[in-house]
């Protein structure tokens, strides 16, 4: 062929760069941890960060699906939230904590659905939506409280949940970390998972390769409603309480943070469950080592805020969508 | 075709006020104060801040954008404006003035996010919403900051028997429906809302309007802290929380598009203001649960930005045609 | 030369994009008072040309004179300052604002803060009365027809003072009244003395509204005259070039048998019309029409990418003839769009992943999952068949050269083994030599019993594979020709002036 140029290596660079700046940005925060707070690396406090860590890992793995799909999905911890309420008053009431561990489970594969069927099948704004599905779920998760929180939950529950089993890593620690494995796997390996890279890539080539775009659509919100019910249980029987105060903004900005971290872009088609959670691990660390150092829990909003704006100002590609 | 398209979205074009009077009428015959003039005006004045935070907003929605800081922005200017009088015991006009200004000024932060960073507007609002809140916090350390005695009772004020911030909300509405429908920066950010690439074919500055939408979106939010602190006599920590979602919703009830380049500030964000404030008003007089509040306004606003998202379709299905 | 009859001259305009000519000391040369036809296939450089022009691009070399002075345009700004109007086909409405404001949206005329409104009005009266118009000034645009559009930009160039329009494709989405009546405002602008220029693929406008006419190919100019001394034949040939004898790839077969897709009625208001047709398992048919004449939005509305309005088509499954819908034919043919980057590949992802994408239930292991060795065995199967030129399967589809990409398309078809090929512009933008692969390839194809429908703006690309041609015009299937059918008669097809045939609206 006449102007056959084989062309070297692919030549994205914005991965790489977003990979540096949070290699950079982990790597300074550890040594100001080891400099100014050493506490951090006692045993109590990594178990502590890496149960944290994995809460916040697990919704970032829901945001990270619909974030691929080219979606994004605010009523994560809203969703939650009013799970572990549902769940929990449940629970408190009957004493059967295997259904309320249900009933948090389908609160959030419903809300998910919710959102899941206003993006792809009435083609509202899938930031606004789940604004909206947001501000109503939390409301009604305040109503149903009366902004109390619900404690004295079955022991079984949250012994079940709080046993740790392998060398004291909690079994939250490790449901996470099988599940991440897993949908790290399905995501690369399933049908389903190419198809969200594909319509999160370009939905119309993808509608023209046969993808069922709005199915995809619709599949991620309700599986990132599947991850909220998850934390919802996981989270209660950490806390040993559920109340409405679990979802607040600050968690929303976490997870954003987390996958723009992690290397997931906002505007679709890239990233990666294991660079969600090592997003998650970061700001995490970040907020740990904020709080260690003295930096008010205010302040440190003010930084997520600013790493947000940073690494989407990064992100090559210009403001297409909203 | 014009005629089909007239029937078939009646009940979009009009529905607003269907359900308007349905939940007027229904409050009026349920509960024995709501229908009371003393009642309304308390209605109108009420939503004031509301109003006027919406109708910044409202002109980043024109623009094609969106802000969803606008509720910090308030709370952040008008922490530093109490601050500023209790502590350096400024002259409240003088305040009043920072305010607005430090308004203006994290609008323009987040102008220059969105049309120099290129940041979609969004994330980059979302970012400032959480810092800006985070900021004022740690500044007023999550207390109530009181403001001085000589004015905390300025928010009784009335002129006759209205309030008096009635009158400062209808003076600001009518300058920014001024601004937006009159003049030609106005026009322009209409122009770009409808279709930011052809405006810019078209010659248009786009970046700039964008801009200075951004600034005038927290100027106004300001405008509308001063409001809520003057009625409250305080800053409280939870100032203008919610408010940027309940403003959103404002703007759309009032049948101001999400996709930007349609509808007028006056007939939008006045009844779109006080269909909110009069729910919240005709729910407490019902004596109902004031959590409640939260789920039935958010309900109103999905169906809100249903008939958005339905009547903009609609309307881009025409222009293709 | 005189000044005051020429008002218009390109001269010796050469442009390259990426090292590749797109107009090599092109020329143009257009009169006060009179229309010039442009005239040329896809890829003949007219756009080019136009958008220096316009100042939307900058050329290498050349220069424009315009009323006798020479003058540099860089940006549409100046070809705004300069008199230099270009109603594109995309009109730049703003639909939510009014006549008025559209027309005056880039200066609006204020007095202190505020825009003079009635002054505004009564200028736009005055603007849309010279185009014979009566729309009030403060109606909003997006309530009126794409023709009254039209003419709100055309009052928009007026108020620049333009003197010259140029109109790119301007009947392309009008109605019949419409159009007649745009030829009316045309005919205005001419007895005020502006400089038209008239880009169309319509031939029968040009011979009813232009003076002169101007035909380019392959980045030159052909052929400028007064259109007397042409007629629609002439033209078509000009636009073509003498059909080089690259020699068929396959002689033309007569296909026998029971059809494999009936199609019949099909429509889709305001685009298609009447479409009755069939083909054949193994016949390769080509949709012969001009751009803009429907035979895109054929394709698209067979496999459900548009939607239509009436019509059945019917696919042969077995033995019988069964009525199937559009979504579910899509299951069963391989679709080649002709926006190759924007719809027919990934171009972040790679060769192999692209290739996967409609395969990917065939990929499965026991654990429902892809199976990467199968996805590799498959990708490696395509790159050796079709001869893609890669570092190796991992390359991302948007290092590849067109071709290669282009062949990547047909490497994500051909693993679902579709019995029918729709291929929309399959070389567009590709050399010659990835041009007759793509072609070799449709014939083999062919070979193997699929059935082929294929568009191309290039006649001898289709002369070089085709068993049967449908001519398409305005929506409308208008004849059909037998593979062994010449240049001429295949020209003289499309050149029938037929002012009846209006898009069905």
């Amino acid at each position: 062929m006449a102007v056959t140029q084989i062309a070297p290596a692919p030549l994205f660079a914005w991965p790489s760069r977003q990979r540096v700046v949070s290699a950079v940005l982990m790597i300074a925060t550890l040594v100001a941890i080891g400099v100014y707070a050493p506490n951090f690396f006692r045993y109590h406090n990594i178990i502590n960060v890496l149960l944290q860590v994995s809460l916040l890992g697990l919704l970032a793995i829901g945001m990270t699906v619909v974030m691929i799909v080219g979606g994004i999905d605010l009523s994560l911890p809203a969703n939650t939230a009013m799970g572990a309420v549902l769940g929990a008053l449940y629970m408190k009431a009957t004493g059967d904590w295997a259904v309320g561990a249900l009933i948090m489970i389908a609160a959030g594969l419903l809300i998910g659905l919710v959102n899941g069927f206003a993006v792809a099948r009435l083609k509202m704004i899938p930031f606004v939506v789940t604004l909206a599905t947001m501000t109503v779920v939390s409301g009604a998760s305040v109503w149903v409280t009366n902004s109390l929180s619900i404690s004295q939950l079955p022991d079984t529950f949250i012994d079940f949940f709080d046993a740790r089993p392998l060398l004291g890593v909690p079994v939250t620690v490790l449901v996470v970390a099988v599940l991440a494995g897993l949908v790290a796997m399905l995501m690369r390996s399933s049908v389903a998972g190419r198809w969200a890279y594909a319509v999160g890539i370009n939905d119309r080539a993808a509608r023209v390769a046969r993808i069922p775009i709005g199915r995809v659509i619709l599949a991620s919100y309700v599986f990132s409603g599947l991850m909220a019910g998850l934390t919802a249980i996981l989270l209660t029987a950490r806390l040993g309480s559920a109340s409405a105060n679990m979802g607040n903004d600050g968690v929303v900005l976490d997870i954003v943070s987390a996958c723009v971290v992690g290397g997931v872009s906002i505007y679709g088609g890239s990233g990666r469950v294991p660079g969600a959670l090592f997003g998650a691990l970061l700001i995490t660390i970040l907020s740990n080592a904020m709080n260690l150092i003295g930096v008010s829990y205010y302040l440190s909003l003010i930084v997520k805020g600013a790493v947000i704006i940073a690494f989407v100002a990064i992100d090559g590609r210009k403001e297409t969508k909203r | 075709m014009t005629a089909r398209g007239k029937t078939s979205d009646f009940p979009l074009q009009h529905g607003f006020f269907v359900v308007f009077a349905i939940i007027f009428i229904f409050f009026s015959l349920a509960t024995q104060h709501f229908f009371q003039l003393d009642n309304i005006l308390n209605i109108f004045s009420a939503m004031d801040p509301l109003a006027i935070t919406a109708s910044g907003l409202a002109l980043v929605v024109m623009s094609g954008r969106l802000d969803i800081s606008v509720g910090s922005t308030a709370f952040l200017s008008c922490a530093i404006g109490a601050l500023l009088m209790n502590q350096g015991e400024l002259n409240p006009v003088l305040a009043a003035i920072i305010v607005v200004c430090c308004g203006a000024l994290l609008g323009a932060v987040n102008g220059f996010i969105v049309v120099v960073l290129k940041v979609n507007s969004l994330i980059a609002t979302l970012s400032t919403m959480i810092a800006y809140r985070g900021m004022a916090l740690a500044l007023t350390d999550a207390l109530l900051v009181q403001l001085p005695p000589p004015i905390r009772f300025l928010g009784n004020t009335r002129l006759g028997p209205i309030p008096l911030d009635i009158f400062v909300m209808l003076v600001v509405l009518v300058l920014v429906h001024l601004l937006q429908t009159k003049t030609a920066f106005g026009r322009q950010i209409m122009a770009m809302g409808n279709d930011i690439a052809v405006a810019r074919k078209v010659g248009l500055p786009v970046d700039r309007i964008g801009f200075f939408s951004f600034v005038l979106a927290g100027a106004l939010a300001s405008v509308g802290g001063i409001l809520t602190t003057i009625q409250n006599g305080a800053v409280s920590p939870f100032l203008g929380s919610g408010l940027e979602f309940t403003a959103l919703a404002v703007v759309v009830v009032g049948g101001i598009s999400l996709l930007g380049g349609r509808g007028a500030i006056l007939f939008s964000i006045i009844p779109g203001a006080f269909i909110f404030e009069m729910i919240r008003d005709g729910l407490t007089n019902l004596g109902a649960d004031p959590y409640s509040y939260r789920l039935i306004g958010g309900a109103v606003i999905f169906a809100a930005m249903y008939a958005d998202a339905l009547k903009s379709g609609r309307y881009s299905m025409r222009r293709r045609l | 030369m005189n000044a005051q009859q020429t008002s218009l001259r390109m001269e010796g305009i050469s442009k390259a994009f990426a090292g590749i000519a797109a107009l090599r000391g092109a020329s143009l040369e257009a009169r006060g008072g009179e229309a010039t036809a442009v005239m040329g296939a896809n890829g003949a450089g007219k756009s080019t040309l136009m958008n220096i022009l316009g100042g939307v691009v900058a050329s290498d070399r050349g220069r424009i004179v315009l009323d006798g002075a020479e003058t540099v345009i860089r940006s549409p700004r100046q070809a705004a300052q300069q008199g230099v109007a270009f109603v594109h086909q995309e009109l730049t409405m703003l639909p939510t604002l009014t006549v008025a404001e559209n027309i005056f949206i880039d200066s609006l005329p204020s007095s202190g803060p505020f825009i003079r409104t009635r002054e505004m009005a009564r200028q736009s009266e005055a603007l849309l009365a010279r185009l014979g118009c009566s729309i009030p000034p403060e109606t909003r645009v997006e309530q009126l027809s794409i023709g009254d559009q039209q003419l709100i930009e055309i009052a928009r160039a007026l108020r620049h003072k333009a003197k010259v329009i140029i109109f790119d494709e301007p009947t392309s989405s009008l109605t019949g009244p419409e159009r007649q009546r745009l030829f009316n405002v045309i005919r205005g602008l001419k007895t005020d003395g502006v400089v038209i220029i008239y880009i169309t693929h319509f031939l029968d406008e040009i011979f009813s509204i232009c003076e002169r006419v101007t035909v380019m190919r392959n980045g030159e100019t052909v052929w400028s005259s007064p259109i007397s001394e042409v007629d629609p034949a002439k033209v078509v040939h000009l636009m073509l070039g003498v059909a080089e004898n690259e020699g068929r790839i396959r002689a033309p077969i007569e296909a026998v048998g029971e059809p494999l897709i009936a199609v019949t009625g099909l429509r889709r208001d305001g685009v298609l019309r009447d479409v009755d047709f069939e083909i054949r398992s193994g016949e390769i048919v080509g949709l012969w029409g001009l751009l803009g004449s429907g035979r895109t939005e054929l394709l698209r509305a067979l496999v459900g990418l548009d939607p239509i309005d009436g019509g059945t088509i019917s696919w042969r499954d077995g033995r019988t003839l069964a009525p199937i819908a559009p979504e579910r034919l899509h299951a069963h043919v391989g679709m080649i769009t002709e926006d190759r980057r924007g719809e027919g590949v990934h171009l972040p992802l790679s060769i192999s992943d692209n290739i996967a994408l409609p395969n990917l239930k065939s990929l499965l292991n026991k654990w429902r999952l892809i199976d990467r060795g199968r996805q590799n065995a498959l990708a490696d199967a395509m790159i050796d068949r079709l001869k893609i030129k890669a570092s190796g399967r991992e390359q991302i589809v948007a290092t590849l050269s067109g071709g290669n990409q282009q062949k990547v398309v047909f490497g994500k078809w051909l693993a679902t083994s579709p019995r029918l090929f729709l291929l929309d512009e399959p070389t567009r933008g590709l050399d010659i030599s990835a041009k007759t692969e793509i072609m070799r390839l449709v014939v083999e194809l062919a070979e193997q019993g699929c059935s082929v429908l294929l568009v191309s703006s290039e006649l001898q690309e289709l002369m070089r594979v085709c068993d049967r041609y449908l001519i398409i015009s305005r929506g409308r299937l208008i004849d059909e020709l037998p593979g062994s059918a010449g240049a001429s008669a295949l020209m003289g097809s499309i050149a029938m002036i037929d002012n009846d045939l209006e898009v069905a609206s």
